[in-house]
């Protein structure tokens, strides 16, 4: 495919890799290691960088893990890094709040995410409001977006725009969509709403890329993306792949490829002991439809009581538990063990 | 009934998923009369209800409640936002308002811990509902260590949030770390909040870690147990569901149901707020009982 780049359709690469990452190292990496991989990723012409805790700004906790910086040493760090590369950040009402929000756009953030569960959507009208007001750029994502149907969530996008978001979307937070799943959703937030689609994948069941793709094809103008797929649970959609792979679909996203290979293999060196995988609990996890954040905690547990994390994760997504309550582990472990007797 | 005749008058501003209940819940106290429930949407879903139960309804909000004085007191049910206002407004009046609302401002009042406050306290505040299940527990255990840590995440199902609760949460967070705080003698202390769709919608859930020095099993296990008991004294479903003491670390979850009114199972965290509501209004009126609230 050779199409000229001037009527190339051109797509925003928003990366998380500082974010999500944090969910497969229990929210450790040091200020070197952010400062490492916010580099490359500004020197390879990343336009958005996005850094936290896992679960965002505020989330830092027993309950989701303690990270190893507060949040202003986070930013801080990233922001010396970027100089033309702008910094995202992320936060649930709920978890975090306004003055974090006001802290994080003090600190240099640039583009600040507002999440809510899927259906819980009008939690965000403060807090979009707030970040409007601070001057900041307001995106609107709904987590755990496997949990209902392309009119809720066209419908729950189309309020986030309302309360003032400027891009809004989906996150397949569990790993669990298909590819028609992805197209059907986005076509349906894209036909709702008048400002960019989003969509972020998760590697559960293999299908990161060929699901973000899909998003693309439906009309998503702002995907994530992350180094090597460094994320919660089997990863996130692979940022170098994409990059290749919407270069062979003739779609641009002013990445070049040699560029981002340099940058994720930073990611690689610094960040990570080895790259996500897709492994057993990965898939039940997808599968079962269950946040991927909680496969540390899911392990952890899971190993204490003597039973097999995969019969966890089941139990978990029986009950329907959605991110942020992490405090359930611990009881429905105890109940399937229980069970087993 | 010479009784009758000393109820309290009080009247609940506000008709969301609170207002309704607390409706409710002062129409089975025999220490209280509603004298007025008021909204500011005559179509409201509650103002509706409260109609049609027989109740005197207005649209016109605080200026009506200030204008059908005099009220012995006034249940606030409506917005942290606009509390404040509502505060100045009967402030002259000598009517007494508890708030419901995470605003904070007045005397924050938790059944057992500090129920009974001066009768000079004309504005009383019932921080949160998280506050309402978690301060009794984590104020008995104060008593047992000094907590280094204090962490609070609660869960309610969606659909017991109505549209202030969601608007409020910074005011959430911030009033029941506070509390939580002042209560516990704590300086650093977590707050987290989440919204379950779960169906069928689980109870409101609490789940409370405390870090301290100094943790001795035995005596925590008694204090936890006997001020989950006295809380179920006004809040029957009211339940530790688990209970973890390691050498510096105390886990508890209590979960909250709902029963005995019209509330849903699963709306816990309003039934304990409100009958917490009702529950100090009835011992304000035990308190004047004699004195004559308006002479």
């Amino acid at each position: 495919m050779n199409t000229p780049p001037h009527e190339r359709r051109r797509i925003l690469l928003h990366d998380p890799t500082l974010r999500d990452g944090h969910h497969a190292v229990g929210h450790r990496l040091d200020a070197d290691q952010l400062r490492a991989y916010a580099t490359a990723a500004n020197a390879a012409g990343v336009p958005v960088v996005e850094v936290g805790h896992g679960n965002g700004l505020g989330a830092s906790s027993l309950q989701i893990g303690r990270a190893r910086l507060d949040d202003a040493t986070m930013l801080t760090t990233v922001r010396e890094a970027l100089t033309s590369s702008r910094m995202g950040v992320f936060m649930a009402p709920g978890w975090g709040t306004s003055d974090d929000l006001a802290a994080a756009v003090r600190h240099g953030a640039d583009v600040v995410r507002i999440a809510a569960h899927c259906t819980e959507a009008d939690v965000t009208e403060r807090h979009i409001g707030v970040v409007r007001d601070l001057g900041a750029e307001a995106q609107g994502v709904l987590l755990m977006s496997h949990m209902t149907g392309p009119g809720g969530l066209a419908e729950q996008c189309a309020l986030m725009v309302r309360f003032g978001a400027q891009a809004v979307g989906i996150m397949d937070s569990a790993g669990h969509y298909l590819p028609a799943d992805v197209a059907e959703r986005v076509r349906a937030i894209v036909d709702a709403v008048d400002v960019p689609v989003i969509f972020h994948g998760h590697n559960n069941l293999g299908l990161a890329v060929a699901n973000s793709l899909a998003a693309v094809d439906a009309g998503a103008s702002i995907i994530d993306a992350t180094a090597r797929g460094f994320g919660a649970g089997a990863g996130n959609t692979q940022l170098e792949v994409l990059v290749a792979v919407l270069e062979r679909r003739g779609v641009e996203t002013g990445i070049g490829l040699r560029e981002v290979l340099a940058a994720t293999d930073v990611a690689a060196d610094r960040l990570m002991k080895a790259p996500p995988s897709v492994d057993s609990l990965a898939v039940a996890s997808g599968l079962a439809g269950v946040f991927s954040g909680f496969r540390r905690p899911v392990l952890q547990t899971a190993r204490a009581e003597g039973i097999d994390p995969v019969d966890l994760f089941l139990a978990l997504g029986e009950r329907q538990v959605v991110a942020g309550q992490e405090d359930l582990i611990g009881d429905i472990a105890r109940q399937v063990k229980a069970a087993a007797r | 009934m010479a009784a009758d005749e000393q109820r309290l008058r009080v009247a609940v501003l506000g008709a969301g998923l609170i207002g309704i209940d607390l409706v409710d819940k002062i129409c089975r106290s025999r220490k209280l009369e509603l004298a007025l429930v008021a909204g500011r949407d005559r179509d409201s879903l509650g103002l509706r209800r409260a109609a049609e139960t027989g109740h005197p309804t207005t649209a016109g909000g605080i200026h009506a409640v200030v204008d059908a004085g005099p009220l012995d007191m006034v249940f606030d049910a409506t917005n942290a936002d606009i509390h404040a206002e509502h505060w100045t407004a009967l402030r002259p009046t000598g009517t007494t308002l508890i708030d419901l609302t995470p605003t904070g401002l007045g005397t924050v009042i938790v059944p057992g811990v500090n129920s009974h406050p001066p009768a000079a306290r004309r504005h009383l505040n019932l921080v949160s509902c998280g506050g309402q299940a978690a301060i009794p527990v984590l104020y008995a255990l104060s008593r047992r260590c000094t907590p280094s840590y204090i962490e609070v995440v609660s869960t309610g199902a969606s659909a017991s949030a109505g549209r202030a609760t969601r608007l409020n949460l910074d005011q959430y967070i911030a009033t029941t770390s506070a509390a939580i705080r002042a209560f516990t003698g704590t300086r650093d202390v977590k707050v987290m909040v989440n919204l379950s769709p779960a169906r069928p919608a689980p109870p409101f859930r609490v789940a409370m870690t405390v870090l301290a020095d100094g943790i001795r099993p035995a005596p925590v296990r008694t204090s936890i147990a006997a001020a989950a008991q006295a809380v179920r004294a006004y809040a029957p479903g009211f339940k530790v569901t688990s209970l973890a003491v390691d050498p510096g670390r105390i886990s508890v979850v209590v979960e909250v149901t709902a029963s005995g009114g019209r509330l849903p199972r699963h709306a816990g965290s309003v039934d304990i707020i409100n009958a917490a509501a009702v529950l100090l209004a009835e011992q304000s009126a035990a308190a004047s009982r004699g004195r004559g609230l308006h002479p």
